[in-house]
């Protein structure tokens, strides 16, 4: 039994990490729900006792606690499954961000698209102001833009 | 263990105030100034009323409560101790600046406020809790308040590097809640104390595996050496105060991690692995400082300087022993206080943040006057301490040599970004500057008058040295 479960795990675990090193960022998150679920079963198989159900009138005398199966477990599993379904609901929605702006979701597009972008902002850069790193011309003057805007806003 | 009914009441404050008005304030518009304030008045309540504990906690040792009026040993404890406590104060006052600072900046998301006071009843709720399988959906909840957090301003990096913090950092999570149900299954108990009774005698090596695995786990969250390659993509992208609070504050999970679950439940785990402890710390201070050096943008240098900075908390844990972790607890509070104060001054323009980066800086490198030089002496101190001669002359150096590559870089980048001539672009409010201003006076107060801070991380290294016998 404990093979068993201990074999579920690798092979889920396995699977997640191979998704997870995947190009595509879709496969990326089916990898974390994966290896999230193979946390879940590693729970699971911590508490794995053959027993009667752990429901309050225990049949026998006593709260020995013996010949019951473990309740615990089966409450971490139950947070440890919540958390998952909401990180995954977390990543789907930043993919879909990243879609929004780059139409694509596999990461060398998206290098690509970057790559393109870095080099026509150095094609417009200003020969005067060479000694400050790029991400701090455009980053400053367009943040005082935007807190204007903003401000415009309220 | 059991304190007075008030301070049972006091324990749940710091995680209940941001908590249920982080809940209200999801609802509300953040980018309202008044919401705004209101956010930042829950964090000052939950800062006070940990400030209050501490006296409490000071004056008459540690305070526990049961949630839900359970008996001892059936429900979710709570706990508040030395540690804990100096871990939870500086995270959240750390928070509370940030987003002090970015309220006059304007807030841009409708979500910061709350997002924020999420982060800060997470991470109190993790500090404060004295039950594993807890400590690890508080956990949860400040990494993804986090996570979004990343986002912050929504330009494509910015979402790029939120995605990859939340798919490491969630690896991380995995991680830590298998070695967690590890544990349960070795002791048959998620009460940290139960556990740490019964992992004494168990048999060593399955309480070895499992303490590799949560160590892996922490370094993650700290983004040691080997396991650092999301921090720098991830702090370069995010926006000043959120950089300050992922540094700040988050970070803090990590080091209190390694102290609660390394020295206190599991020291001889810690013991028998302090040489590869060691070696990591090494490989982290040196490898930190050496690309901090390569590098030119402000903020990637700070974030190859913050992989170096753990690794003198690290160092010290792996010398352990009463000065080890009390040099730990003192690096690490005073470790966040100069990543708040760099992240932020980084962020602005105009007079006086140049005098605020140059302080940071110092306390970075360890120059008298500022706090860091305390945190500095105390590794020293450890590594003193540590058994062999040549040993302990060897980390010495190292720690003289990371203090020297510290000071090169810190001053690069404060040449770099202040004195050569800035480019137009109008001075930051002054409220922000101000914040950073005081700061930083802290900084150089905590230097000039070391004492309470010297007192608390002696406290806090004394209730684990007290726990592990």
């Amino acid at each position: 039994m404990i093979l068993l479960a201990a074999l579920a795990v690798a092979v889920v675990f396995a699977a997640g990490t191979f998704l997870l090193l995947q190009r595509d960022l879709t496969r990326v998150v089916v990898g974390v729900i994966l290896i999230s679920n193979s946390a879940v079963l590693f729970i699971i198989a911590a508490g794995l006792v053959r027993g009667e159900a752990p429901i309050y009138p225990l049949p026998e005398e006593g709260l020995t606690g013996a010949g019951i199966s473990d309740p615990l477990v089966q409450a971490m599993a139950l947070t440890a499954l919540i958390i998952g379904f909401s990180i995954a609901a977390l990543l789907l929605a930043i993919i879909y961000r990243v879609y929004v702006t780059h139409r694509t979701v596999d990461l060398e597009e998206i290098s690509a698209i970057e790559m393109r972008y870095a080099e026509a902002l150095e094609a417009e850069e200003d020969p005067e102001e060479e000694e400050l790193p790029a991400e701090e011309q455009d980053a400053e003057p367009e943040d005082a833009a935007e807190t204007q805007e903003g401000a415009g806003e309220r | 263990m059991t304190g007075s009914s008030a301070s049972q009441v006091l324990l749940v404050l710091p995680v209940g105030i941001p908590w249920v008005l982080a809940a209200v304030l999801a609802l509300l518009d953040g980018r309202r100034r008044w919401v705004g304030f209101l956010a930042a008045a829950g964090l000052g309540a939950s800062f006070a009323s940990l400030v209050w504990l501490t006296v409490v906690v000071l004056r008459e040792g540690p305070v526990g409560t049961v949630a839900g009026g359970w008996p001892e040993g059936v429900g979710i404890s709570l706990r508040a101790d030395a540690l804990s406590l100096t871990f939870a104060l500086v995270s959240v006052g750390v928070i509370l600046v940030s987003l002090l600072y970015e309220i006059p900046l304007g807030v841009r998301w409708r979500a910061f406020p709350a997002l924020v006071l999420l982060v800060a009843a997470g991470l109190n709720g993790l500090f404060l809790t004295g039950d594993a399988f807890n400590f690890y959906v508080f956990f949860e909840i400040a990494m993804t308040a986090a996570f979004i957090l990343t986002g912050y301003r929504e330009e494509d990096y910015q979402v790029r590097a939120a995605f990859l913090f939340a798919v490491v950092n969630l690896l991380g999570s995995v991680v830590f809640l298998i070695g967690i149900a590890a544990l349960y299954t070795v002791t048959g108990s998620l009460d940290m104390q139960v556990i740490g009774e019964r992992a004494d005698v168990l048999e060593p090596r399955s309480v070895t595996v499992i303490a590799a695995v949560l160590f892996a786990a922490f370094c993650l969250k700290l983004g040691l050496f080997p396991f650092h390659f999301w921090l720098p993509a991830v702090y370069v992208g995010s926006h000043a105060p959120v950089a300050a609070i992922l540094s700040g504050a988050l970070a803090n999970i990590g080091s209190y991690g390694l102290l609660r679950f390394g020295a206190d439940l599991l020291p001889r785990e810690l013991e028998f692995g302090s040489v590869a402890v060691i070696v990591l710390g090494t490989a982290s201070i040196v490898y930190g400082a050496l690309q901090a050096i390569s590098r030119r943008d402000t903020s990637e240098v700070m974030a190859y300087s913050a992989i170096g900075q753990v690794g003198y908390i690290l160092l010290a844990l792996g010398i352990g022993g009463p000065v080890g972790y009390a040099a730990a607890v003192l690096y690490s509070v005073v470790n966040s206080l100069n990543k708040g104060v760099i992240f932020l001054s980084a962020g602005l323009r105009g007079p006086l943040v140049g005098g605020a980066f140059a302080i940071g800086a110092f306390s970075v490198a360890g120059v008298p006057p500022a706090a860091g030089f305390l945190g500095k002496i105390a590794v020293f101190q450890a590594a003193i301490t540590e058994g062999s001669l040549p040993a302990s002359l060897a980390l010495v150096a190292l720690v003289f040599v990371g203090g020297a590559l510290s000071f090169l870089y810190s001053f690069q980048v404060y040449q770099r970004r202040f004195v050569a001539p800035q480019g137009p672009g109008k001075a930051s409010p002054p409220t922000a500057r101000f914040l950073v201003v005081a700061l930083a006076a802290l900084i150089v107060l905590m230097g000039v008058w070391p004492e309470p801070l010297v007192a608390l991380s002696d406290a806090a290294a004394a209730t684990l040295a007290g726990g592990s016998g």
